[in-house]
Protein backbone atom coordinates (compact mmCIF):
# COMPACT_ATOMS: atom_id res chain seq x y z
CA UNK A 1 0.00 0.00 0.00
CA UNK A 2 2.96 1.93 0.51
CA UNK A 3 5.05 2.71 -2.40
CA UNK A 4 8.66 3.51 -2.05
CA UNK A 5 7.81 6.95 -3.59
CA UNK A 6 5.78 7.64 -0.52
CA UNK A 7 8.28 6.07 1.71
CA UNK A 8 10.31 8.77 0.41
CA UNK A 9 8.47 12.18 0.81
CA UNK A 10 8.18 11.12 4.41
CA UNK A 11 12.07 10.05 4.61
CA UNK A 12 12.91 13.17 2.56
CA UNK A 13 11.20 15.56 5.15
CA UNK A 14 12.53 14.05 7.85
CA UNK A 15 15.97 14.40 7.11
CA UNK A 16 17.19 15.60 3.52
CA UNK A 17 14.62 18.22 3.34
CA UNK A 18 13.92 19.09 7.01
CA UNK A 19 11.49 21.76 7.54
CA UNK A 20 13.90 23.29 10.74
CA UNK A 21 17.62 22.40 9.04
CA UNK A 22 17.10 22.14 5.47
CA UNK A 23 14.47 24.63 4.75
CA UNK A 24 14.82 26.95 8.38
CA UNK A 25 10.65 27.33 8.41
CA UNK A 26 9.34 27.54 11.42
CA UNK A 27 12.33 29.06 13.51
CA UNK A 28 10.09 31.43 15.70
CA UNK A 29 7.92 28.82 17.23
CA UNK A 30 10.72 26.48 17.29
CA UNK A 31 12.38 28.90 19.92
CA UNK A 32 9.42 29.77 21.70
CA UNK A 33 8.16 26.48 22.95
CA UNK A 34 11.43 24.38 23.80
CA UNK A 35 12.28 25.79 27.15
CA UNK A 36 10.71 22.76 28.72
CA UNK A 37 9.97 19.40 26.98
CA UNK A 38 6.48 18.67 27.88
CA UNK A 39 5.12 22.09 25.42
CA UNK A 40 7.99 20.94 22.58
CA UNK A 41 5.92 17.60 22.58
CA UNK A 42 2.36 19.19 23.09
CA UNK A 43 3.40 21.87 19.97
CA UNK A 44 5.11 18.72 17.90
CA UNK A 45 2.19 17.29 18.40
CA UNK A 46 -0.36 19.84 17.36
CA UNK A 47 1.59 20.78 14.31
CA UNK A 48 2.11 17.26 13.00
CA UNK A 49 -1.70 16.97 13.29
CA UNK A 50 -2.66 20.32 11.43
CA UNK A 51 0.28 19.90 9.01
CA UNK A 52 -1.09 16.23 8.07
CA UNK A 53 -5.17 17.17 8.01
CA UNK A 54 -4.39 20.66 6.40
CA UNK A 55 -2.81 18.82 3.76
CA UNK A 56 -5.69 15.93 3.29
CA UNK A 57 -8.03 18.60 3.11
CA UNK A 58 -6.53 20.90 0.50
CA UNK A 59 -5.46 17.98 -1.39
CA UNK A 60 -9.12 17.04 -1.53
CA UNK A 61 -10.50 20.49 -2.38
CA UNK A 62 -7.28 21.11 -4.79
CA UNK A 63 -9.16 20.68 -7.89
CA UNK A 64 -11.75 22.61 -6.76
CA UNK A 65 -10.12 25.97 -5.27
CA UNK A 66 -9.76 29.00 -7.49
CA UNK A 67 -6.68 29.75 -8.14
CA UNK A 68 -7.57 33.60 -7.57
CA UNK A 69 -8.13 32.86 -3.78
CA UNK A 70 -6.25 29.73 -3.28
CA UNK A 71 -4.14 31.23 -0.66
CA UNK A 72 -7.03 32.85 1.54
CA UNK A 73 -8.59 29.11 0.99
CA UNK A 74 -5.67 27.46 2.61
CA UNK A 75 -5.49 29.73 5.05
CA UNK A 76 -9.00 29.32 6.60
CA UNK A 77 -8.77 25.69 6.40
CA UNK A 78 -5.82 25.96 7.93
CA UNK A 79 -7.03 28.70 10.99
CA UNK A 80 -10.06 26.32 11.13
CA UNK A 81 -7.82 23.74 11.76
CA UNK A 82 -5.88 25.40 14.50
CA UNK A 83 -8.40 26.63 16.44
CA UNK A 84 -9.86 23.10 16.79
CA UNK A 85 -6.70 22.10 17.96
CA UNK A 86 -6.52 25.29 20.60
CA UNK A 87 -10.23 24.20 21.87
CA UNK A 88 -9.32 20.58 22.51
CA UNK A 89 -5.86 22.30 24.49
CA UNK A 90 -7.91 24.00 26.37
CA UNK A 91 -10.23 21.79 27.29
CA UNK A 92 -8.01 18.64 27.99
CA UNK A 93 -4.80 20.16 28.89
CA UNK A 94 -5.45 24.12 30.26
CA UNK A 95 -2.07 24.41 32.05
CA UNK A 96 0.02 23.29 29.00
CA UNK A 97 -2.16 25.63 27.14
CA UNK A 98 -1.49 28.57 28.97
CA UNK A 99 2.28 27.62 28.72
CA UNK A 100 1.66 27.45 24.76
CA UNK A 101 -0.33 30.83 25.11
CA UNK A 102 -0.38 32.51 21.88
CA UNK A 103 2.03 29.93 19.77
CA UNK A 104 -0.70 27.45 18.99
CA UNK A 105 -2.26 29.97 17.69
CA UNK A 106 0.52 30.87 15.42
CA UNK A 107 1.01 27.45 14.29
CA UNK A 108 -1.27 29.53 11.81
CA UNK A 109 1.82 31.64 10.14
CA UNK A 110 4.08 28.81 10.50
CA UNK A 111 5.49 28.96 7.47
CA UNK A 112 5.49 25.10 7.09
CA UNK A 113 2.02 24.79 7.19
CA UNK A 114 1.36 26.99 4.36
CA UNK A 115 4.32 26.37 2.55
CA UNK A 116 3.26 22.23 2.68
CA UNK A 117 -0.13 23.25 1.99
CA UNK A 118 0.74 25.32 -1.29
CA UNK A 119 3.88 23.32 -2.24
CA UNK A 120 2.84 19.69 -1.90
CA UNK A 121 -0.93 19.25 -1.72
CA UNK A 122 -2.26 21.69 -4.07
CA UNK A 123 -0.82 18.82 -6.98
CA UNK A 124 -0.64 16.01 -5.32
CA UNK A 125 -3.60 13.08 -4.38
CA UNK A 126 -5.24 13.34 -0.40
CA UNK A 127 -2.60 9.90 1.01
CA UNK A 128 0.38 11.53 0.02
CA UNK A 129 -0.22 14.79 0.61
CA UNK A 130 -0.91 13.12 4.52
CA UNK A 131 2.10 11.42 4.15
CA UNK A 132 4.26 14.49 3.31
CA UNK A 133 2.47 17.02 5.98
CA UNK A 134 2.97 13.39 9.09
CA UNK A 135 6.28 13.78 7.72
CA UNK A 136 7.18 16.95 7.55
CA UNK A 137 5.26 17.47 11.40
CA UNK A 138 7.73 14.69 12.55
CA UNK A 139 10.76 16.35 11.07
CA UNK A 140 10.16 19.46 12.85
CA UNK A 141 9.09 17.90 15.59
CA UNK A 142 12.70 15.79 16.10
CA UNK A 143 14.35 18.87 16.02
CA UNK A 144 11.86 20.86 18.63
CA UNK A 145 12.32 17.52 21.06
CA UNK A 146 16.30 17.65 20.65
CA UNK A 147 16.84 21.03 21.17
CA UNK A 148 14.34 20.99 23.96
CA UNK A 149 16.09 17.64 26.10
CA UNK A 150 19.11 19.95 25.77
CA UNK A 151 17.51 23.40 26.90
CA UNK A 152 15.39 21.56 29.97
CA UNK A 153 18.63 19.04 31.12
CA UNK A 154 21.17 22.12 31.03
CA UNK A 155 18.55 25.11 31.46
CA UNK A 156 16.61 23.74 34.57
CA UNK A 157 18.34 20.56 35.03
CA UNK A 158 14.86 18.87 34.71
CA UNK A 159 13.23 16.62 32.17
CA UNK A 160 9.66 16.30 31.59
CA UNK A 161 9.67 18.12 34.88
CA UNK A 162 11.91 15.53 36.77
CA UNK A 163 14.81 16.48 38.62
CA UNK A 164 17.65 14.62 36.08
CA UNK A 165 20.59 16.59 37.39
CA UNK A 166 21.67 14.98 41.19
CA UNK A 167 21.59 17.37 43.97
CA UNK A 168 25.03 16.59 45.05
CA UNK A 169 26.07 18.48 41.88
CA UNK A 170 24.30 21.45 43.31
CA UNK A 171 26.07 20.98 46.02
CA UNK A 172 29.38 21.03 44.57
CA UNK A 173 29.10 24.57 42.80
CA UNK A 174 27.29 23.65 39.46
CA UNK A 175 24.84 26.00 38.40
CA UNK A 176 22.02 25.79 35.70
CA UNK A 177 22.97 27.73 33.04
CA UNK A 178 20.78 30.73 32.56
CA UNK A 179 21.10 31.64 28.45
CA UNK A 180 19.57 27.56 27.60
CA UNK A 181 16.52 29.12 29.43
CA UNK A 182 16.63 32.51 27.13
CA UNK A 183 15.85 32.59 23.79
CA UNK A 184 19.63 33.02 22.38
CA UNK A 185 20.40 29.43 23.96
CA UNK A 186 17.67 27.82 21.27
CA UNK A 187 19.79 29.56 18.27
CA UNK A 188 22.76 28.04 19.37
CA UNK A 189 21.65 24.85 19.99
CA UNK A 190 19.45 24.95 16.59
CA UNK A 191 23.14 25.87 14.58
CA UNK A 192 24.34 23.29 16.38
CA UNK A 193 21.69 20.67 14.87
CA UNK A 194 21.76 21.71 11.35
CA UNK A 195 25.84 21.38 11.72
CA UNK A 196 25.50 17.69 12.86
CA UNK A 197 23.22 17.18 10.42
CA UNK A 198 25.01 19.07 8.05
CA UNK A 199 28.28 17.46 8.19
CA UNK A 200 26.80 14.10 8.25
CA UNK A 201 24.54 14.47 4.87
CA UNK A 202 27.40 16.32 3.22
CA UNK A 203 25.41 19.48 1.92
CA UNK A 204 26.73 22.29 0.53
CA UNK A 205 25.21 25.55 -0.13
CA UNK A 206 24.67 25.64 -3.98
CA UNK B 1 -17.49 21.74 -16.20
CA UNK B 2 -18.08 24.68 -14.30
CA UNK B 3 -15.99 27.68 -15.37
CA UNK B 4 -13.59 27.57 -12.07
CA UNK B 5 -12.27 31.26 -12.99
CA UNK B 6 -15.93 32.58 -12.84
CA UNK B 7 -16.98 35.58 -10.66
CA UNK B 8 -20.18 33.56 -9.48
CA UNK B 9 -18.45 30.01 -9.16
CA UNK B 10 -15.28 31.90 -6.89
CA UNK B 11 -18.06 33.70 -4.80
CA UNK B 12 -19.84 30.30 -4.25
CA UNK B 13 -16.50 28.44 -3.01
CA UNK B 14 -15.78 31.09 -0.70
CA UNK B 15 -19.45 30.82 1.02
CA UNK B 16 -19.32 26.92 1.31
CA UNK B 17 -15.66 27.20 2.74
CA UNK B 18 -16.63 29.79 4.98
CA UNK B 19 -19.28 28.27 6.24
CA UNK B 20 -18.03 24.80 6.55
CA UNK B 21 -15.15 26.15 8.32
CA UNK B 22 -17.35 28.55 11.06
CA UNK B 23 -19.60 25.27 11.28
CA UNK B 24 -17.23 23.40 12.70
CA UNK B 25 -15.88 26.17 15.43
CA UNK B 26 -18.99 26.30 16.51
CA UNK B 27 -19.98 22.81 17.17
CA UNK B 28 -16.78 22.22 18.66
CA UNK B 29 -16.55 24.81 20.55
CA UNK B 30 -20.07 24.60 21.92
CA UNK B 31 -19.06 20.80 22.45
CA UNK B 32 -16.06 21.49 24.93
CA UNK B 33 -18.03 24.53 27.11
CA UNK B 34 -18.52 22.77 29.82
CA UNK B 35 -15.02 21.24 29.91
CA UNK B 36 -13.69 24.55 29.32
CA UNK B 37 -15.70 26.24 32.31
CA UNK B 38 -14.55 23.55 34.81
CA UNK B 39 -10.84 24.63 33.85
CA UNK B 40 -11.48 28.40 33.95
CA UNK B 41 -13.32 28.05 37.12
CA UNK B 42 -10.32 26.32 38.62
CA UNK B 43 -8.01 28.02 37.18
CA UNK B 44 -9.96 31.33 38.98
CA UNK B 45 -9.57 29.46 42.16
CA UNK B 46 -6.08 28.77 42.25
CA UNK B 47 -4.80 32.09 41.28
CA UNK B 48 -7.15 33.66 44.30
CA UNK B 49 -5.73 31.25 46.83
CA UNK B 50 -2.01 32.58 44.86
CA UNK B 51 -2.71 36.29 45.45
CA UNK B 52 -3.82 35.72 49.12
CA UNK B 53 -0.32 34.39 49.52
CA UNK B 54 -1.63 31.27 51.91
CA UNK B 55 0.15 30.15 54.69
CA UNK B 56 0.28 26.60 53.08
CA UNK B 57 0.94 27.28 49.70
CA UNK B 58 -0.85 25.40 46.45
CA UNK B 59 1.59 23.00 45.12
CA UNK B 60 1.90 22.20 41.33
CA UNK B 61 1.55 18.85 42.15
CA UNK B 62 -1.90 18.86 43.76
CA UNK B 63 -4.87 17.36 42.27
CA UNK B 64 -7.93 19.63 41.12
CA UNK B 65 -10.22 17.99 44.17
CA UNK B 66 -7.44 18.98 46.94
CA UNK B 67 -7.52 22.75 45.54
CA UNK B 68 -11.51 23.01 45.39
CA UNK B 69 -11.55 21.90 49.19
CA UNK B 70 -8.38 23.94 50.02
CA UNK B 71 -10.43 26.56 48.67
CA UNK B 72 -13.50 26.48 50.51
CA UNK B 73 -11.94 25.73 53.89
CA UNK B 74 -9.92 29.21 53.43
CA UNK B 75 -11.90 31.70 51.15
CA UNK B 76 -15.18 33.23 52.23
CA UNK B 77 -17.21 34.92 48.98
CA UNK B 78 -18.52 38.43 49.76
CA UNK B 79 -20.25 40.75 48.22
CA UNK B 80 -20.19 44.85 48.59
CA UNK B 81 -21.66 47.74 47.18
CA UNK B 82 -20.18 50.58 45.62
CA UNK B 83 -20.73 52.54 48.67
CA UNK B 84 -18.53 49.64 50.82
CA UNK B 85 -21.62 47.44 52.49
CA UNK B 86 -21.46 44.20 52.28
CA UNK B 87 -24.28 41.99 51.31
CA UNK B 88 -24.78 39.16 53.39
CA UNK B 89 -26.28 36.79 51.34
CA UNK B 90 -25.12 36.99 48.36
CA UNK B 91 -22.50 35.21 46.12
CA UNK B 92 -20.43 36.62 43.40
CA UNK B 93 -21.61 34.24 41.10
CA UNK B 94 -25.06 35.47 41.95
CA UNK B 95 -23.91 39.14 40.63
CA UNK B 96 -26.09 39.75 37.58
CA UNK B 97 -24.97 41.97 34.33
CA UNK B 98 -25.81 45.77 35.44
CA UNK B 99 -25.27 45.57 38.99
CA UNK B 100 -23.07 47.46 41.01
CA UNK B 101 -21.91 44.74 43.30
CA UNK B 102 -18.41 43.53 43.10
CA UNK B 103 -17.51 40.28 45.01
CA UNK B 104 -14.56 40.06 47.48
CA UNK B 105 -12.93 37.22 48.66
CA UNK B 106 -12.30 36.94 52.66
CA UNK B 107 -9.06 34.60 53.39
CA UNK B 108 -9.16 33.38 57.19
CA UNK B 109 -6.95 31.35 59.07
CA UNK B 110 -8.19 29.98 62.20
CA UNK B 111 -11.32 32.30 61.81
CA UNK B 112 -9.02 35.21 61.82
CA UNK B 113 -9.03 37.49 58.61
CA UNK B 114 -5.51 37.67 56.94
CA UNK B 115 -6.26 38.90 53.91
CA UNK B 116 -8.52 40.57 51.11
CA UNK B 117 -8.52 39.63 47.78
CA UNK B 118 -10.11 41.22 44.87
CA UNK B 119 -10.71 41.05 40.53
CA UNK B 120 -8.72 43.74 38.73
CA UNK B 121 -8.78 43.81 34.95
CA UNK B 122 -8.23 46.13 32.32
CA UNK B 123 -6.85 47.05 28.97
CA UNK B 124 -2.85 46.58 28.59
CA UNK B 125 -1.68 47.29 25.29
CA UNK B 126 -3.07 44.36 23.01
CA UNK B 127 -5.95 42.77 25.25
CA UNK B 128 -7.71 42.67 28.46
CA UNK B 129 -5.47 41.34 31.28
CA UNK B 130 -7.33 39.67 34.69
CA UNK B 131 -5.70 39.24 38.10
CA UNK B 132 -6.37 39.31 41.49
CA UNK B 133 -5.36 41.62 44.02
CA UNK B 134 -4.96 40.80 47.74
CA UNK B 135 -4.56 43.43 50.35
CA UNK B 136 -3.52 42.86 53.73
CA UNK B 137 -5.96 42.55 56.77
CA UNK B 138 -4.79 46.47 57.46
CA UNK B 139 -6.37 47.39 53.94
CA UNK B 140 -3.29 49.85 53.12
CA UNK B 141 -1.06 46.92 52.24
CA UNK B 142 -0.59 44.61 48.86
CA UNK B 143 0.05 41.15 49.98
CA UNK B 144 -0.01 39.41 46.68
CA UNK B 145 -1.20 39.85 43.19
CA UNK B 146 -1.82 37.82 40.05
CA UNK B 147 -2.35 38.09 36.86
CA UNK B 148 -3.19 35.19 34.93
CA UNK B 149 -5.29 35.72 31.84
CA UNK B 150 -4.28 38.18 29.26
CA UNK B 151 -2.81 38.60 24.88
CA UNK B 152 -0.10 40.60 25.88
CA UNK B 153 3.22 39.68 23.41
CA UNK B 154 4.73 36.91 25.20
CA UNK B 155 8.78 38.25 26.99
CA UNK B 156 7.13 41.81 26.37
CA UNK B 157 3.94 42.70 28.07
CA UNK B 158 3.47 38.63 28.67
CA UNK B 159 5.92 39.31 31.78
CA UNK B 160 3.16 40.37 33.51
CA UNK B 161 2.11 36.49 34.48
CA UNK B 162 5.92 36.07 35.65
CA UNK B 163 6.17 35.69 39.15
CA UNK B 164 9.53 38.36 39.32
CA UNK B 165 6.63 41.02 38.22
CA UNK B 166 4.42 40.01 40.62
CA UNK B 167 6.74 39.25 43.53
CA UNK B 168 7.25 43.48 42.70
CA UNK B 169 4.12 44.24 44.17
CA UNK B 170 4.41 42.34 47.78
CA UNK B 171 4.11 44.81 50.98
CA UNK B 172 3.75 47.84 48.08
CA UNK B 173 1.60 50.45 49.70
CA UNK B 174 -2.10 52.12 48.56
CA UNK B 175 -2.59 54.04 51.26
CA UNK B 176 -0.81 57.31 52.38
CA UNK B 177 -0.73 57.21 55.85
CA UNK B 178 0.89 60.56 56.42
CA UNK B 179 -1.26 62.44 54.04
CA UNK B 180 -4.32 60.37 54.48
CA UNK B 181 -5.22 59.68 51.12
CA UNK B 182 -5.42 56.99 48.52
CA UNK B 183 -2.35 56.06 46.36
CA UNK B 184 -2.84 53.00 44.45
CA UNK B 185 0.56 50.98 43.89
CA UNK B 186 1.31 52.07 40.21
CA UNK B 187 3.82 50.27 37.97
CA UNK B 188 6.67 52.98 36.72
CA UNK B 189 8.67 53.38 33.21
CA UNK B 190 12.01 51.65 34.79
CA UNK B 191 13.52 50.65 37.72
CA UNK B 192 11.83 52.23 40.71
CA UNK B 193 15.13 53.15 41.89
CA UNK B 194 16.20 55.50 39.39
CA UNK B 195 12.48 56.78 38.81
CA UNK B 196 11.20 57.70 42.96
CA UNK B 197 12.22 59.32 45.47
CA UNK B 198 12.84 57.36 48.80
CA UNK B 199 10.21 58.15 50.75
CA UNK B 200 7.74 57.51 47.72
CA UNK B 201 9.34 54.46 46.69
CA UNK B 202 6.49 52.28 48.78
CA UNK B 203 3.81 53.25 46.03
CA UNK B 204 5.62 51.99 42.94
CA UNK B 205 6.78 48.63 41.56
CA UNK B 206 9.85 48.19 38.35
CA UNK B 207 8.35 48.11 35.09
CA UNK B 208 8.85 45.61 32.49
CA UNK B 209 11.20 47.20 29.40
CA UNK B 210 9.63 47.09 26.39
CA UNK B 211 6.25 47.02 27.96
CA UNK B 212 5.53 50.39 28.95
CA UNK B 213 1.76 50.54 27.69
CA UNK B 214 1.24 47.41 29.18
CA UNK B 215 2.30 48.60 32.53
CA UNK B 216 0.90 51.98 32.02
CA UNK B 217 -2.73 50.03 31.79
CA UNK B 218 -1.81 47.45 34.45
CA UNK B 219 -1.63 50.89 36.38
CA UNK B 220 -5.06 52.04 35.15
CA UNK B 221 -7.05 49.61 35.81
CA UNK B 222 -5.36 49.16 39.43
CA UNK B 223 -6.22 52.01 40.19
CA UNK B 224 -10.01 51.96 38.77
CA UNK B 225 -9.80 49.25 41.08
CA UNK B 226 -8.28 49.66 44.13
CA UNK B 227 -10.97 53.14 43.98
CA UNK B 228 -14.03 51.04 43.50
CA UNK B 229 -13.08 49.20 46.82
CA UNK B 230 -11.84 51.97 48.35
CA UNK B 231 -15.39 52.87 50.41
CA UNK B 232 -15.15 48.96 52.32
CA UNK B 233 -11.32 49.11 52.96
CA UNK B 234 -11.95 52.98 54.47
CA UNK B 235 -14.65 51.31 56.91
CA UNK B 236 -11.75 48.82 57.82
CA UNK B 237 -9.20 50.92 58.45
CA UNK B 238 -11.46 53.48 60.37
CA UNK B 239 -12.46 50.81 62.70
CA UNK B 240 -8.78 49.64 63.27
CA UNK B 241 -7.48 53.07 64.00
CA UNK B 242 -8.40 53.74 67.20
Amino acid sequence: MISNKDKKIVKDALWDNNPITYQILGICSALAVTVQMKTALVMSVSLTLVVAFSNVAISLLRNYIPSKIRIIVQLSVVSALVILADQFLKAYMFDVSKQLSVFVGLIITNCIVMGRAEGFAMQNPPFRSFLDGLGNGLGYSCVLIVVSVFREVLGSGTLLGFQVVPQAFYDAGYVNCGLMVLAPGAFFLLGAVIWVQRSISGYVEQ
Amino acid sequence: MINKNSTVYTFGFALVVCFACSLSLAVVSEGLRPQREINEELDVKKNILKAVELKTPVTPSMKSQEILELYDAKIEEKVISLDGQMIGDKKPSEIKDGEELYPLYVYKENGQIVSYAFPVYGKGLWSTIYGYLALEADGTTVRGVTFYKHGETPGLGGEVEKVWFQENFKGKKIWDAKTQTLHPVAVVKGKVADKVSKTEQKFYVDGISGATMTGQGVTDFLDRWIRVYEPYFQNIRNTQTP
